[in-house]
């Protein structure tokens, strides 16, 4: 059974169409990244996937059924534009969308005194949110999402905004919900901040699919083409060669992009010949990089 | 369901709880007994100022007779209803007391120097009663207060009646002829139904009462709901809200929270004032019997809350729509329009229940709640086929609305930015 299931979903506002015939599933269990620039259809997509709006076509699954909003009840959501009741007591505001969610009154006080003890915000349970900071009212709004104990929590941009401290902070509580099997979708537009975090994922652009799957086997199909080489000595093997194709040098530490098909073994080789290799390193392309070079592809 | 139930209380209890609640529900009693009993209070404490005023006639019998007419009047006035049903004239606040002096001198001259006087405020006032003017019947009353009315019209009623006497006394009957020929016949309404029937003036009072509680309630309430839903908007708390209860048990949830809570305000006022009324009520038992019949009372409920459901769904939608508080107000006018039409004819529906513009007040949706309310009050005998129609057309309008609202507020709830045209809603109704 696959979490989430969507089959050639499509949704249009008038004449601009949001998400263009996408087709992807998120596996039980894991961090699933949902990425592309601004405009991409992320949110438009986030908001099929939780019935805030219905698809003009294609089907959606979640939790191996089709859509029903019974299901939402073990989804967590954490939206882009963050909002809570600004006159409302934390606690209040907690136990209100916790019973939302389905949960006893009772429960939910408890799982909202535990969670802001764990964020470190137990201070501030009779406060009320206006009173609270920006970084603060973030805490509550994850707290909000995870107080039901979702299986499946769906975070739109979650490190908008936050503090490196705060950040450090929610990525722990994520990998560790992580480690209790739940799965988690992070929908963002910076990719290097998700990229250590993410198993699996999709890049959208323009309501398109342009690139998903398995994030190791997709970094491994672009290959470690980047070299870096630390040198002494004669930096002329750069100039003419056919195995670079582009460089940065930085005088006795150089940057390379080899040229398709060419073999770093070769370029080591050649190097060695001439000068003293201290360190020669191949390196993985980062999700920016394949972004940018499969958009670049589609685009042409 | 169970959504619309959680949603419903804590709209609930939020506003309870909240200060501007407890603020509004003493502040109305409050505004009330100040409008209602303070001036009367007020008029109850006798002028002790005496003001100082002429009559001019052409002879001395008719400006002694005007002067005894106008300090009758004016001690009548002052004694209440007793002199006043005499009369025929409804009870009023005092007037001001005038010492009358009186004066044959009808040469221009002395006119002159009165209106100097006057004007010197060395005279408050003087009246010309001089035959000319009787023969033209319009008599000069020159005074520094032209704009106080109530003296004005004491002094009207009393001239005349002084005038009358003078003729009817030139025609040679003595005074007791006079008074019986003079003595007013009270017209007294009557419903076909019987000494029982509700006193009608009693009934009319009421009636206005209950629509005006009505109106003020459906509208403040209407606007709770539109400011509660631009608030959310604004806040953007919506969309965790979505992610969990449909936008139909949102809408339906603020719907029924906001209405509660003015159930509960009105319900608290209407406590207040029955406890704070209930001498009065034992005092007019018999006026107030059969006005305030269960029935009135049930009546009163099923339109209050039909008027309500209406309104605050078109308010639901309306919140959604528009992004400020400015953009809220402009569209809440054209909304509340037929309630407000609805008040405005009210008083000509009282007096013609049964009239063409009556009749389809009472069976068009957005007025019914108020017309066909006073027109079950005021007319008893109001055929139920209409009544039955009446509550079927809203009942069909509501469901219709709250689909076509609904549909609105769905896609309202998440569009900020510029405020949407008519097209751009039609669009927003055919959305899936």
């Amino acid at each position: 059974m696959q979490t989430i299931e969507l089959i050639n979903v499509r949704k249009s506002y008038d004449q601009f169409v949001a998400v263009n015939n996408l087709s992807f599933s998120i596996p039980l269990g894991g961090v699933f990244g949902l990425l592309g620039p601004n405009g991409a259809g992320k949110t438009s997509t986030i908001r099929m996937m939780i019935g805030i709006t219905a698809p003009d076509s294609g089907q959606i699954n979640l939790f191996g059924k089709p859509f029903e909003r019974k299901s939402l009840n073990k989804v967590g959501y954490l939206p882009e534009e963050r909002g809570l009741y600004k006159k409302m007591k934390i606690v209040d505001q907690l136990v209100f969308l916790g019973e939302l969610h389905g949960m006893t009154a009772a429960n939910a006080r408890q799982q909202a005194v535990l969670w802001c003890k764990r964020l470190e915000i137990d201070a501030w349970l009779q406060k009320k949110v206006e009173e609270l900071s920006k970084g603060m009212q973030q805490k509550i709004q994850f707290i909000a999402a995870l107080l039901h104990d979702p299986d499946f929590i769906i975070m739109d941009e979650p490190f908008f905004g936050l503090d490196p401290v705060n950040a450090t902070l929610l990525k722990d509580v994520m990998l560790d919900l992580k480690k209790q099997g739940k799965t988690i979708l992070f929908s963002t537009h910076r990719m290097d901040q998700v990229e250590k975090l993410c198993d699996s994922i999709c890049l959208i652009n323009k309501g398109n699919a342009v690139l998903q799957g398995d994030l190791k086997t997709i970094k491994s199909r672009y290959g470690k083409c980047n070299v870096q080489i630390e040198y002494e000595g004669n930096g002329d093997f750069l100039d003419r060669n056919p195995l670079v194709s582009a460089y940065n040098n930085y005088g006795n530490y150089v940057e390379v992009r080899l040229a398709p098909g060419a073999d770093a073994q070769q370029l080591l080789h050649m190097v060695a010949e001439k000068s003293r290799v201290n360190k020669f390193e191949l390196m993985e392309p980062s999700l920016e990089e394949i972004f940018i070079n499969t958009v670049g592809k589609t685009d042409a | 369901m169970h959504n619309i139930f959680i949603i419903a209380k804590r709209e609930y209890l939020e506003r309870v709880r909240s200060r501007s609640f407890v603020i509004m529900t003493l502040f109305i009693p409050l505004l009330m007994f100040g409008i209602t009993v303070v001036p009367t209070m007020l008029a109850n404490r006798r002028s002790e100022e005496t003001k100082r005023m002429v009559v001019v006639a052409g002879d001395r019998d008719t400006a002694e007779m005007i002067r005894s007419r106008i300090e009758r009047q004016q001690d009548q006035q002052k004694s209440g209803d007793k002199g006043a049903a005499k009369l025929g004239q409804k009870r009023s606040l005092p007037p001001t007391n005038f010492t009358v002096e009186v004066s044959t001198n009808t040469a221009d001259s002395e006119r002159a120097a009165l209106t100097a006087k006057v004007k010197d405020k060395k005279l408050d006032a003087f009246l010309w009663a001089t035959p000319d003017a009787i023969k033209a019947r319009k008599l000069d009353f020159v005074t520094n207060d032209v704009s106080s009315f109530i003296d004005n019209g004491v002094l009207g009623v009393a001239v005349n009646d002084a005038l009358r006497r003078s003729a009817l006394k030139s025609k040679g009957l003595n005074d007791d002829e006079i008074e019986s020929s003079l003595q007013s016949v009270e017209v007294a309404p009557q419903s076909p139904l019987g000494k029982n029937a509700p006193n009608p003036q009693v009934m009319f009072i009421a009636t206005l009462g209950m629509v005006m509680v009505m109106y003020v309630t459906v509208l403040l309430y209407g606007v709770n709901v539109m400011r509660s839903i631009l608030e959310e908007k604004t806040s953007r708390i919506m969309e965790v809200m979505l992610s969990t209860a449909s936008a139909k048990d949102l809408m339906a949830g603020k719907i029924l929270g906001v209405g509660a809570v003015g159930l509960t305000q009105v319900g608290i006022w209407g406590l207040t004032a029955g406890i704070f009324s209930s001498s009065a009520l034992v005092a007019s038992a018999g006026l107030i019997k059969g006005v305030l019949s269960l029935k009135l009372l049930l009546y009163f409920g099923v339109f209050f809350l039909l008027g309500y459901v209406l309104y605050s769904t078109l308010c639901a939608a309306v919140g959604s729509m528009v992004n400020s508080e400015q953009e809220a107000q402009q569209m809440q006018f054209l909304v509340m329009m037929p309630m407000i039409l609805s008040v405005i004819f009210i008083v000509n529906i009282f007096q013609h229940p049964s009239s063409p513009v009556a009749i389809f007040g009472s069976l068009f949706p957005f007025t019914a709640p108020l017309v066909m309310f006073s027109r079950i009050a005021i007319q008893p005998e109001t055929p139920s086929w209409q009544i039955a129609a009446s509550i079927a057309l809203m009942i069909a309008t509501i469901y219709g609305m709250v689909w076509l609202c609904g549909r609105i507020y769905r896609v309202g709830i998440l569009m900020y930015g510029k405020k949407p045209n008519l097209p751009e809603i039609m669009k927003w109704i055919k959305y899936a």
